[in-house]
C-alpha cells in the first residue's frame, strides 16, 4: 500500500467499543471511519471503499455482522474488502469461525473472540493490507 | 393379599411393619399390573382402595398401561429397572419420583410379581432446578461483567492516551466510557444481591412521586446520551405509603433502562419518548409504570418476560433485570400489567396497595 494511509471501517453497535477501537486505530496511524449500525455500515462502507473492515458479528441493530459481511461478499466492488469478525459472544454461542466450513454463510477473512488483543489485531489488520 | 400370603410368605408382622413405614411407596404388581400390595404410606395417601386396582389408573389417572414401564422391563428381563416418573397425586397435584422395580421369583425362577418403590424427588427436583438456574446466571453474568471489564479497560486506555498527549477533551470522553461501565457493574451487582437472597423490604414510609422522580433522575443523561426524552408524569396527589424506596427505585430504573434499551434498539423511529408515571389506578391502588414507544414485544417475549433469567437483549442482556421486578414487586404484594403492542410500544405498570383509610387516619 506505500505510504497511503490504510482507512479501516469499524462498525460495531457498543459505541464504547467503537470509540476505544476509534482511538486505538486513530493512533496507530489508520483513518478510521465508524457506525455503530450494520445499515448505516453499509451505507458508510459503500462510500469509503475502506482496505479493510472490522466488524462486530451479534449486533442487535436493523442488519446484523452476518448480513453485512454477506452484502460486502455479494457486491462485485466490496467483495475482496479484508473483514476482521469480532464477537463478545463466541464462547457463549460457540461461535469458532472456520475458514473452509462456513465460508458460504460467513466469510470474514479472521475472527476474533473480544475482548481483541490490540498487539494481535494490529498485526492482522497489517498482514490483511500489506 | 393370599396371593402373596401363598405364593411369597414374605408378610410377618414385624416386616409389615417395617414396610409400612418406610417414607416411599411400595407396591407389589402382577404381570397385569394389578396392584397386589400396598404400603401403609402408599395407602395413606391414595386410600386404602388401592389394592386389586391398576398402578396406572391410581398413579398416573390413566385408563391404559404407561408406554415405558418399569415393572414391564422388569417381567421381561427379570432384572432390576428404574425410571423417573411424574405421579398424579389425589390432591390434583404432581410429584417427580424415581421408580424401581425387581422381580420377585417363584419356585421354579419365574417372575411372578414385581416390587415396585417409588420414591419422591420433588424437593431433590427443586433443588437440581436452581442449580441449573444458578449455572445459568454465572454463565450470563461473568458475560456481562466480562463486557463490563472491557470498557471499563477501554476507557482506562483512551484516558491514558488522553493523558500522554494532555488531551482534555479526549480524556473527558474516556472518562465517560469508565464512568458508564462503573454505573452498570453496580446496577448488575445490586440486581445480583436482589435475586440472590431473600432481602425482607426496608419500609419507609414516602411519597412515591419522590421515589419516582428520584429514580427517574438518575437515567436523565443517559437518556439524553442516547437521543431519548425521558419524561414524568407524577401525580403529587398519591399519598405517602410505606414502600421500600430503595428497592422501589431499583425496581424503576430497571424499567427505566429496559426501554431506554428498546427505544436505542428501534431504528423504525427517529425520536423516542419514554415516561414515568406514578398516579392512582383506582380507590384502593396507586401504580408506578414505565412507558416506552419503542417496537413492542412478539408473543414469544411476553411469555417468557419474567422467567427467570430470560433476556431478550442477547449481548446487552442478563436476564436479572425483570426478575429483580418481579421480586420487589412481590416483596409489596404489588400486582404487575404488562401492556404491549407490535409497533407501537410497551408499558409495565406495577399496581400497589394504598394505605386503608381508616387504618391511616389512626
Amino acid at each position: 500500500m506505500g505510504d497511503k494511509t490504510i482507512k479501516v471501517c469499524v462498525i460495531d453497535d457498543n459505541t464504547d467499543y467503537l470509540f476505544t477501537m476509534e482511538t486505538f486505530l486513530t493512533r496507530n496511524g489508520f483513518d478510521v471511519k465508524t457506525a455503530s449500525e450494520g445499515k448505516a455500515g453499509i451505507e458508510l462502507i459503500k462510500e469509503q471503499r475502506p482496505d479493510l473492515i472490522v466488524l462486530d458479528v451479534m449486533m442487535e441493530t436493523t442488519f446484523s455482522g452476518f448480513e453485512v459481511c454477506r452484502q460486502v461478499r455479494s457486491d462485485s466492488d466490496l467483495k475482496n474488502t479484508p473483514i476482521i469478525g469480532v464477537s463478545g459472544m463466541g464462547d457463549e454461542l460457540g461461535l469458532k469461525y472456520e475458514k473452509y466450513e462456513d465460508m458460504e454463510y460467513f466469510s470474514p477473512n479472521v475472527f476474533f473472540d473480544k475482548p481483541v488483543d490490540k498487539d494481535l489485531l494490529l498485526a492482522k489488520i497489517n498482514d490483511l493490507t500489506s | 393379599m393370599n396371593y402373596l400370603n401363598n405364593n411369597f410368605q414374605l408378610i410377618d408382622l414385624t416386616f409389615k411393619s417395617i414396610v409400612d413405614a418406610l417414607p416411599c411407596y411400595v407396591m407389589i404388581q402382577d404381570q397385569d399390573f394389578n396392584i397386589l400390595f400396598a404400603n401403609q404410606t402408599f395407602r395413606s395417601d391414595f386410600g386404602d382402595k388401592i389394592v386389586d386396582k391398576y398402578c396406572y389408573a391410581v398413579l398416573k389417572a390413566s385408563l391404559h398401561p404407561c408406554s415405558v414401564c418399569p415393572v414391564s422391563e422388569t417381567f421381561k428381563d427379570k432384572k432390576v429397572h428404574v425410571s423417573e416418573e411424574l405421579i398424579h397425586l389425589p390432591d390434583g397435584s404432581a410429584s417427580e419420583m424415581i421408580a424401581y422395580s425387581a422381580p420377585l421369583f417363584d419356585a421354579v425362577g419365574d417372575v411372578s410379581a414385581c416390587i415396585k418403590i417409588l420414591v419422591n424427588v420433588e424437593t431433590i427436583k427443586d433443588e437440581h432446578r436452581e442449580l441449573v438456574v444458578l449455572g445459568q446466571s454465572i454463565a450470563l453474568l461473568s458475560h456481562d461483567i466480562k463486557n463490563i471489564l472491557e470498557g471499563l479497560q477501554g476507557g482506562a486506555y483512551v484516558v491514558e492516551e488522553a493523558l500522554k498527549d494532555k488531551d482534555r477533551e479526549l480524556a473527558s470522553r474516556g472518562w465517560d466510557i469508565v464512568k458508564r461501565n462503573i454505573t452498570e457493574i453496580t446496577g448488575i451487582t445490586q440486581d445480583i444481591l436482589y435475586s440472590a437472597k431473600k432481602r425482607k423490604p426496608k419500609l419507609r414510609t414516602v411519597k412515591p412521586v419522590d421515589v419516582a422522580r428520584q429514580a427517574g433522575q438518575l437515567f436523565d443523561e443517559k437518556a439524553s446520551s442516547m437521543g431519548i426524552q425521558l419524561l414524568l408524569e407524577l401525580n403529587p396527589k398519591v399519598p405517602a405509603v410505606k414502600i421500600d424506596p430503595t428497592g422501589i427505585s431499583r425496581m424503576l430504573g430497571n424499567l427505566i433502562w429496559n426501554a431506554l434499551q428498546a427505544c436505542q434498539k428501534d431504528n423504525e423511529k427517529r425520536k423516542h419518548l419514554v415516561f414515568v408515571r406514578t398516579d392512582f389506578y383506582d380507590d384502593e391502588h396507586f401504580f408506578f409504570e414505565v412507558e416506552d414507544d419503542a417496537q413492542g414485544m412478539d408473543k414469544e417475549i411476553q411469555e417468557n418476560l419474567f422467567k427467570d433469567f430470560y433476556s431478550s437483549k442477547g449481548e446487552s442482556g442478563n436476564g436479572l433485570g425483570l426478575m429483580v421486578v418481579e421480586r420487589i414487586a412481590k416483596n409489596h404484594e404489588a400486582k404487575i400489567e404488562v401492556l404491549t403492542k407490535k409497533g407501537a410500544g410497551s408499558l409495565f405498570r406495577v399496581i400497589i396497595h394504598l394505605p386503608d383509610k381508616k387504618i391511616a387516619l389512626k
